[in-house]
């Protein structure tokens, strides 16, 4: 369905434009596109099917009256460093060599966007179609700027690349991250993205990632989001795996006042895996919403999913994965689960497991479940003398857990471990 | 190798596919204010039932006809190309099935109903009282006296109007009204007739109730309403059957039934849903746009859906339940099979608002040919069910390539006491289940309607037993030559 025209998108244009980059690294004719787009279909709200629990145009018109654009500079970002990772900075989209470490790792090369030759260029939207969704159309007419990381055949990071995306202004601000990321053949690589927001004002990134997962490559990718109360995004990852490649992420989310999370996974080839696991917790007012597409396209490919929510206060979770094979992608194992716990009497969660096969020899499956703690299992550590809170907490900490562990990264691990447990 | 002989039983004709020729009083095609007084003069309707028709019609004109959002695929239907009255020409006031036009007794012979009433088979004790409708018009209605001895309304919906407007005009459109939806706002300007029937307090209905819906004449279609209002302490089981003709054209069926089931009320409505599904190349076939819903009303109320969908072109159909009473209890189990050109998207709503109501949602889908078969469905648990509990589960079976299965569930819940589990799987007869059955002298085309109804079972067992029968028999037919 045709989301009712509302005039915001107008309005951001209009608000952003003067002050956006000229953008130079995607034809013109892409970039009309993505203006005409935003013109007809406009920002979605709850009519539109893919934004049905997650009323963007609203809150966009609620709280994002007067965006001023007045971004700040960052100078420190050390306590947000990971000792074994290498650290890349990327401040209100612009990514700053200043505050990045030096990129020693062989085999990775980092261009700007603007960089890149003719070739090289063709990369940038090359996944993301800006007629597909108003976000992607969003970023594409203005991110000023972006980058390209590219692991080279055969090479294999001997550390995790740490990706620091700050957003910080004092005053309502849109900001628009954009990157390629793209793994040679028989590559390795983890990547771990952060999204911070600091700053008084209230910001709006709308983050758009490209990922190319080569032959026999394998990305490891975690995604942390933990903006605190000023922080609104949404966040598109288009991935597309190769031969034999394997992708696999882990989102977890802490806090935001809006996170909506499109992940698009295309296994575009025979024999690749993906596997994505996601973690959030919201209160107060949150809204987090994972929104996951796993396309499969050709035979012998294989993806799980796992998502748990904890949901407290007036807060609402949202989960709508869509598992799509093809006709051609026979032989395709796909399965899905979503487990959640509401905490209080005002939290909504809604799930909307989707199921769409057009081939007959795969094995799909998708369960999902929503409860309260059990109260036999507190009943359990009462009896052994743990109090009904710490109890709780255990419990919680345990469901939680499932997904923490997929990280491999230690510290990481770690750090989320220990937020997630002050969260609680 | 399975799927060859698959191929080769799918080819199998709607056996239902036959025309009755008798008069027919039918309106010319064509839909404005008009045709819907007119209509409602026709049936000698009081005045307030013609104006609810008329403010469904004015409120259908504003409606935009309902975008894309099921998944399917069909040709945009002219509503001025459809007649909205077909009556088979009978005398009025018939007195005895003596005066019911012969042609039309051969056809409900033909389609196995009997509408004398005659002791079934000894050992066989439940009887049925039959509601046929024919075309648009109830034709008769059997074991009427017998039913009424113990206070049991079941009759026609245009008779209804006449002898219990007080009833009708209670409940009409409390359940379902008419600004609910595009289709739903057309059968309330349209609906030619139907079936009504109420249970006083404290009654169990000895027998199952059933309405016959056939479609005969050409170029019309078929709008009827079924209420269904279940008293305190009541309990009845109701059955719908359907079938039509074999036509090039879509015909369009767009019914309403709405249930209503006071304090401690049991409803159990099933239905076998054999519209014509068009042919091979997905010519023809019926439109089927219902909209059906029950409302458990008041405490410990039960409603139950239970559906085998085999028919149809196109069907656009979710039985839901409003569970409003505390402690009551809604259900819904569905088979629905497509074959060829046929798309089906189908599924349940259940709307949870009082205390410690219960659900269960089991649906399990079939395709097979080029066909798509979509199961949607929405758990609801609004703020303050507390302790409500719902589980779902949808299989689909994909039987060849060339078909779709999916599954679009949404689920809301807004109580933290809630428990609620959904699961979904797809998957196909595994060559070692037909191996296994080959093996023992069970050849394919029994193997695979013996896997099929072994996946069905637990649908099919909640079916009344004539209706199960019947059942099984028709998922075989409709799966003849398209196993794979």
């Amino acid at each position: 369905m045709i989301a009712e025209k509302s005039n915001t998108a107008q309005l951001i244009i209009d608000k952003i434009s003067s002050s956006a980059e000229k953008v130079n690294f995607i034809d013109n004719d892409q970039l009309s596109k993505a203006l005409l787009y935003l013109e007809n279909k406009g920002i979605p709200n709850n009519k539109h099917e893919d934004y049905k629990y997650c009323n963007i145009d609203g809150i966009f018109k609620k709280e994002f009256r007067n965006i001023e654009q007045k971004l700040n500079s960052v100078t420190d970002v050390a306590q947000y460093k990971l000792k074994d990772a290498l650290t890349l900075v990327v401040v209100n989209g612009n990514y700053s060599e200043s505050l990045s470490d030096k990129l020693i790792l062989k085999g990775l090369h980092l261009t700007a966007f603007s960089n890149l030759d003719k070739e090289e260029k063709k990369l940038i939207g090359c996944l993301a179609n800006v007629e597909s969704d108003a976000f992607i159309a969003l970023n594409t007419a203005f991110s000023g700027a972006g980058f390209h990381l590219k692991i080279a055949d055969n090479e294999q990071l001997q550390m995790p690349i740490h990706i620091l995306y700050v957003s910080s202004a004092n005053s309502e601000a849109l900001v628009n991250p954009r990157n390629v990321i793209e793994l040679g053949k028989n590559a390795e690589a983890t990547i771990i993205e952060e999204q911070i927001c600091i700053g008084t004002g209230k910001v709006f990134t709308n983050f758009l990632s490209e990922k190319f997962v080569g032959e026999n490559a394998k990305l490891t990718s975690y995604t942390f989001q933990n903006e605190g109360a000023n922080g609104f995004s949404v966040n598109t990852n288009q991935v597309t795996i190769n031969r034999y490649g394997k992708y696999d992420n882990t989102t977890v989310t802490l806090s935001g006042a809006l996170v909506r999370n499109n992940h698009n996974v295309v296994l575009a080839a025979q024999n690749c895996q993906a596997h994505l696991n996601g973690l959030f917790t919201t209160r107060n007012n949150q809204l987090v919403d994972n929104h996951t597409l796993m396309d499969h396209q050709m035979p012998n490919c294989e993806s799980n999913e796992l998502y748990k929510g904890i949901i407290t206060d007036k807060s609402t979770g949202v989960f709508n994965g869509k598992i799509y094979v093809r006709k051609d992608a026979q032989k395709t194992n796909a399965y899905q689960s979503s487990k959640n716990i509401l905490l209080s009497d005002d939290a909504t969660i809604n799930t909307k497991p989707q199921l769409e096969i057009y081939a007959d020899d795969v094995k799909c499956s998708h369960g999902t479940s929503t409860g309260k703690i059990d109260e036999v299992a507190v009943f359990y550590l009462n009896a052994r003398g743990i109090g009904r809170e710490s109890a709780k907490k255990l419990l919680l900490n345990a469901f939680a857990q499932e997904v923490i562990n997929k990280i491999e990264v230690d510290e990481l691990k770690e750090k989320i471990l220990n937020l997630f447990e002050n969260e609680l | 190798m399975a799927n060859e002989i698959l191929q080769e039983h799918i080819n199998k004709d709607y056996e239902f596919g036959f025309t009755t020729n008798i008069d027919s009083d039918t309106f010319a095609p064509g839909l404005n204010e008009q045709v819907v007084t007119a209509l409602s003069k026709k049936k000698n309707e009081p005045e307030w039932l013609l104006e609810f028709r008329l403010k469904a019609f004015r409120h259908w004109q504003t409606l935009p006809e309902p975008s894309n959002w099921a998944h399917l695929h069909y040709p945009k239907i002219d509503f001025q190309n459809i007649s909205y009255y077909s009556a088979p020409k009978v005398k009025p006031e018939l007195k005895s099935l003596d005066e019911v036009d012969p042609e039309l007794l051969k056809t409900f012979a033909k389609l196995g109903i009997s509408l004398e009433e005659q002791k079934r088979l000894s050992g066989v004790q439940s009887n049925i009282a039959v509601d046929a409708v024919f075309d648009s018009v109830s034709v008769k209605t059997t074991f009427r006296e017998t039913l009424s001895e113990k206070g049991i309304i079941f009759c026609s919906f245009s008779e209804a109007v006449h002898e219990f407007p007080d009833l009708i005009k209670k409940y009409m459109g409390t359940v379902v009204p008419y600004t609910d939806n595009y289709f739903a706002a057309l059968n309330s300007a349209v609906y030619s007739d139907g079936s009504f029937c109420y249970i006083p307090k404290g009654v169990r209905c000895p027998m199952e109730l059933s309405t016959y819906f056939r479609i005969n004449a050409t170029g019309t279609g078929q709008f009827e309403r079924t209420l269904i209002v279940a008293d305190e302490g009541s309990y009845v089981s109701y059955l719908e059957g359907c079938t039509a003709p074999q036509r090039d054209e879509n015909q369009l069926h767009a019914a309403i039934v709405e249930i209503i089931a006071h304090k401690n009320a049991e409803v159990k409505y099933s239905t076998v849903q054999n519209w014509y599904p068009g042919d091979k190349n997905g010519k023809g076939g019926i439109f089927n746009f219902v909209t059906k819903r029950g409302i458990c009303l008041e405490d410990n109320s039960k409603i139950s859906w239970t559906q085998v969908e085999t028919g149809s072109a196109i069907t656009w159909k979710y039985p839901s339940v409003i569970l409003k009473g505390n402690n009551s209890v809604g259900e819904f189990y569905s088979v629905a099979l497509t074959n060829n050109m046929q798309e089906a998207d189908t599924g349940t709503k259940m709307i949870h608002i009082g205390k410690n109501t219960r659900s269960t949602i089991i649906s399990k889908g079939i395709s097979a040919g080029f066909s798509n078969n979509s199961y949607r469905g929405l758990v609801q648990i609004r703020k303050g069910a507390t302790n409500s509990r719902n589980f779902s589960q949808c299989d689909s079976l994909l039987m060849g390539d060339k078909c779709g299965a999916h599954t679009f569930p949404y689920i809301e819940i807004k109580d933290k006491t809630a428990v609620v589990e959904h699961e979904a799987t797809t998957s196909k007869i595994g060559e070692d289940q037909l191996f296994y059955c080959k093996q023992r002298g069970i050849d394919n085309e029994k193997a695979i309607g013996l896997i099929v109804n072994g996946y069905c079972k637990e649908v099919l067992n909640k079916l009344p037993m004539e209706f199960a029968v019947e059942a099984q028999k028709l998922l075989a037919v409709s799966l003849e030559g398209s196993v794979g």
